[in-house]
């Protein structure tokens, strides 16, 4: 393995377009991933994640723009950028009749590493990733938080750079899914860089910086916090309508003052200008409504932008 | 460090369809034990001998030479010889479907034959069913050799006095189809020509839904996010099925030689080598469908279409390609079955060697190659969601 000969970023994309006939999956997307950050991909389904991801893997060429992988085009096709990164797809792509054994062996032969590599490495990832059954057991047979593991442990045999991680988590329970984050963490320790997409909103808090897609365009790149603090300048409320109507608060949307107001089961969400703003709000509200002071979720940071994109 | 074609891969993809092979007991068992059932199955059902063909015999001439005439049709065995319905006309019988041949000994046949004119007689078939018809005709030169020799001694004349009617003449054109089947076994080649059939398309379905499986089981996410090439791939396919098919076509041979006594005059190893490019052929052909549908169900019908009717109907196992427009005659030879057929019944029957079976051999080499570089090109390395 040679080691990247410059310093650069891992990733980086300038105008990224991938057309297919009519449809645009990717629209203009520019953006930088610097080495050893966990980068998060947001957005519906059909908002282009995998579709970029797909390109940055080496998987589909562009149609219009440049993509750079670890300091690599697609001159060859993406070969080479494919034998510098892992990619785990959001579908399951290890073989449920293989064991898990087989299914490492058969993704090593097609990296062409060694025998000795391979079983170094192998060992190496199924400690890192806790496989605690037999390496003998048939896919098929381990549970759904494992398989995806071993997925990861695949992705990672040829000891790549960058990480790409297309819904990871999709149908793991809770704690695997914690754990599957811990994973990720302790990649970043060990250097490398990852990006992720994920559905789960909670999920989204661990990345360092977030990209925000809608329809293939990129409409928003920060880190959590920042993503908060621009999108919701003002005091956050959850208004509990109580025993009363709901009704009484909807009356409240478009009134002076309001950002926005959004619908959480029962409850709301309410966005203020300013401080003086909900102060008004307040002395309105019906007795029966109770307010609690939140923290924007990354959930009302992408209902709100996607809202304003989409109207 | 990584070559167009890496032998590291293309193994690593070898051994895994290995795996798939072994852990899955049905297809294993589909492939080898399904052709020899098949051909055991409608081997014995296909028989194109027809024996005991109820024939009206309308002898006008009531001599000796023309009963023994009629009598050396009845001894062979493929004709038993019944009178017209009283009061009917000769033909009625046929036309009831009740007969599949007359035979009409004209008066004057014994005269005829003295005087050493020659005597004709008319042998009359029903032409409905073309197969039977072409059965019937291909026994009447062994039948007539045989009257030549029985009734020219009764009637002191010349040898070449018999000479068949205009209607026999048809039957004669047909010799060569038995040329090298002197016992007029139809076994003999139903049962090459079968397993021509079953092996072609079983190699056919054995590729054709592994390279659509991959892409839905999504395991074609992983084979393309690596380094490995559409070739490399193709040839980790191949060489697992074509052992495997191989298993399946030796199994056949001694089903054919033990089972059915089919007679083997030809060499082992030439046998070999066609068989192998014959499924090389048939393999590719399944990869192609398979890279081309992505999708099993499709994959599988494509493959029942294309591997099915064209062995059955114009590889010559049934109708000779030689009797084929001129459009259909160039057709058959992209097919891998047409070819493999020709060299099966030369090395069988005939003993063909090597220089008999250059042009097939050539041809089935050509067409693996064409279809596998298809298959390459057709290969897509893009991922469309």
């Amino acid at each position: 393995m040679t080691g990247r000969t410059s310093a650069g970023p891992a990733i980086e994309v300038q105008g990224l377009t991938v057309r297919f006939g009519d449809f645009t999956a990717v629209d203009r997307v520019s953006f930088r991933v610097e080495a050893g950050e966990v980068f998060g991909f947001l957005g519906a389904n059909g908002a282009g994640k995998t579709t970029t991801i797909r390109v940055l893997c080496g998987l589909l060429e562009p149609t219009e723009g440049s993509a750079r992988v670890a300091g690599f085009g697609f001159e060859d096709g993406g070969t080479t950028i494919k034998s510098r990164v892992g990619y785990m797809s959001q579908r399951f792509t290890l073989y449920n009749d293989l064991s898990a054994a087989e299914n490492l062996a058969f993704t090593a032969g097609l990296r062409r590493l060694e025998p000795a590599v391979l079983k170094s490495r192998s060992e190496e990832l199924l400690d890192f990733i806790g496989f605690d059954a037999d390496q003998r057991t048939l896919v098929r047979d381990l549970a759904a938080g494992l398989k995806q593991e071993l997925s990861l442990a695949a992705s990672l045999l040829h000891d790549p750079e960058i990480v790409f991680l297309d819904e990871p988590t999709a149908g793991v329970s809770p704690a695997g899914r914690e754990r599957f984050w811990k994973l990720i963490a302790r990649l970043t320790d060990k250097g490398k860089t990852v990006l992720v997409t994920t559905h789960y909103m909670d999920e989204a808090e661990h990345c360092g910086r977030i990209a925000l897609l809608s329809a293939g365009r990129l409409i928003a790149l920060d880190s959590p916090g920042a993503l908060k603090s621009s999108v919701f300048p003002g005091p956050m409320l959850e208004l509990d309508p109580g025993p009363g109507s709901a009704e009484s608060l909807q009356t409240l949307s478009g009134a002076q003052g309001v950002v926005s107001l959004q619908p959480h089961g029962r409850r709301f969400h309410l966005n203020a200008q300013d401080e003086a703003s909900w102060k008004a709000l307040e002395a309105r509200l019906p007795d029966s409504v109770s307010a609690r002071r939140i923290k924007p979720s990354l959930e009302d940071v992408f209902l709100r932008l996607v809202e304003g994109t989409v109207r | 460090m990584s070559g167009l074609f890496s032998l590291v891969r293309a193994s690593a993809m070898a051994s895994k369809e290995v795996r798939h092979i072994l852990r899955d007991p049905f297809t294993l068992g589909l492939a080898i034990g399904l052709p020899v059932l098949l051909v055991v199955f409608f081997g014995a059902a296909i028989d194109f001998n027809v024996k005991d063909i109820v024939t009206v015999i309308h002898d006008a001439d009531r001599s000796r030479p023309s009963r023994e005439f009629a009598e050396v049709f009845a001894a062979s065995g493929y004709f038993r010889l019944e009178g017209p319905r009283p009061g009917d006309g000769i033909l009625s019988r046929l036309d009831a479907e009740e007969a599949g041949a007359a035979l009409i000994i004209p008066p004057g046949f014994a005269s005829g034959l003295r005087s050493g004119q020659g005597a004709a007689a008319q042998f009359v078939l029903d032409g409905a069913d073309n197969a039977r018809a072409a059965a019937i005709l291909s026994y009447l030169p062994g039948v007539l050799a045989s009257a030549n020799q029985r009734v020219l001694p009764l009637s002191g004349a010349m040898p070449e006095a018999l000479s068949p009617a205009s209607s026999l003449e048809g039957g004669l054109r047909l010799k060569t189809r038995f040329l090298y089947n002197h016992e007029l076994n139809s076994r003999w080649f139903t049962i090459p020509g079968l397993s021509v059939m079953v092996l072609g398309l079983l190699a056919i379905l054995l590729t054709a839904l592994t390279v659509a499986r991959e892409w839905e089981n999504g395991s074609m996410e992983l084979l393309l996010s690596t380094p490995v090439t559409p070739l490399e791939i193709i040839a980790g396919k191949l060489a697992p099925y074509l052992a495997l098919s191989a298993a399946a076509m030796a199994l056949l041979y001694l089903t054919a030689r033990l089972g059915f006594s089919v007679p083997f005059r030809g060499s082992h190893l030439l046998f070999a080598g066609v068989s192998l490019m014959f499924l090389l052929a048939s393999l590719s052909q399944g990869l192609l469908i398979s890279v081309a549908t992505r999708q099993q169900q499709l994959a599988m019908q494509l493959s029942m279409m294309t591997g099915l009717l064209p062995s059955l109907l114009l590889s010559g196992f049934i109708f000779p390609v030689e009797s084929m427009p001129v459009f259909f005659r160039c057709f058959t030879m992209l097919l891998p079955p047409r070819w493999f057929m020709t060299a099966c019944r030369g090395i069988f029957l005939k003993g063909a060697g090597p220089v008999e079976l250059a042009v097939p051999l050539l041809a089935l080499g050509l067409l693996s190659a064409l279809l596998i570089a298809a298959a390459a090109n057709r290969f897509k390395r893009d991922l469309e969601p």
